[in-house]
């Protein structure tokens, strides 16, 4: 049909979209790095440097952290669908 | 997501920056918590004794370099991860 679309997003609408999404990604970063430290740094900071073994465990955290975050995501909205749920991707 | 005019830029531009500046709180926040948390357990004494300080020396370096550290991987994830979702 002519002329029949979405209404424009308005000024507001279109800054707030793009600093939730930063907002989402921070709060992410944020939770993946409080996770990892307490995972993988020795708590007695006996030195001020990071060990060959932390580093590695701080990237290997970081991966398994993203890879669980989707696969979670996949999952929920699988179940939800099941459910017979809207559900809702992320 | 259509383009922003310069007005709405600026905008968010303000947002983000007030945004960065409250993240900055809140990193200073957990580093403090975590360091004290960490290393101060002897309240023999009013003042942090050498070991203590020491010690949060050491916590606040470890701890600047696993921002840094993890900073970097998450971006080289996040960055696949969104790839990933556009290609499905």
């Amino acid at each position: 049909m002519f002329g029949l679309g979405r209404p424009q997003p308005t000024s507001a609408e279109k800054i707030a979209a793009v600093e939730n999404e930063l907002k989402v990604v921070a709060e992410m970063h944020s939770r993946m790095v409080k996770i990892c430290t307490l995972k993988c740094i020795d708590k007695s900071y006996r030195e001020g440097d990071l060990s060959k073994g932390e580093s590695v465990c701080l990237d290997r955290c970081a991966a398994k952290f993203f890879e669980t975050h989707q696969k979670i995501s996949d999952q929920l909205q699988k179940e939800t669908q099941a459910r017979g749920g809207g559900g809702f991707s992320m | 997501m259509d383009g922003l005019t310069a007005a709405e830029s600026r905008e968010l531009d303000q947002r983000l920056q007030k945004r960065q500046v409250k993240e900055f709180m809140s990193v200073f926040g957990n580093l403090v918590d975590n360091c004290f948390t960490a290393c101060v357990d002897d309240f023999t004494s009013k003042a942090l004794s050498g070991r203590e300080s020491g010690c949060i020396s050491r916590c606040v370096l470890k701890s600047m370099s696993t921002q840094t550290r993890l900073g970097e991987r998450f971006g080289e994830l996040n960055a696949a991860m969104t790839a990933e979702m556009q290609r499905r």
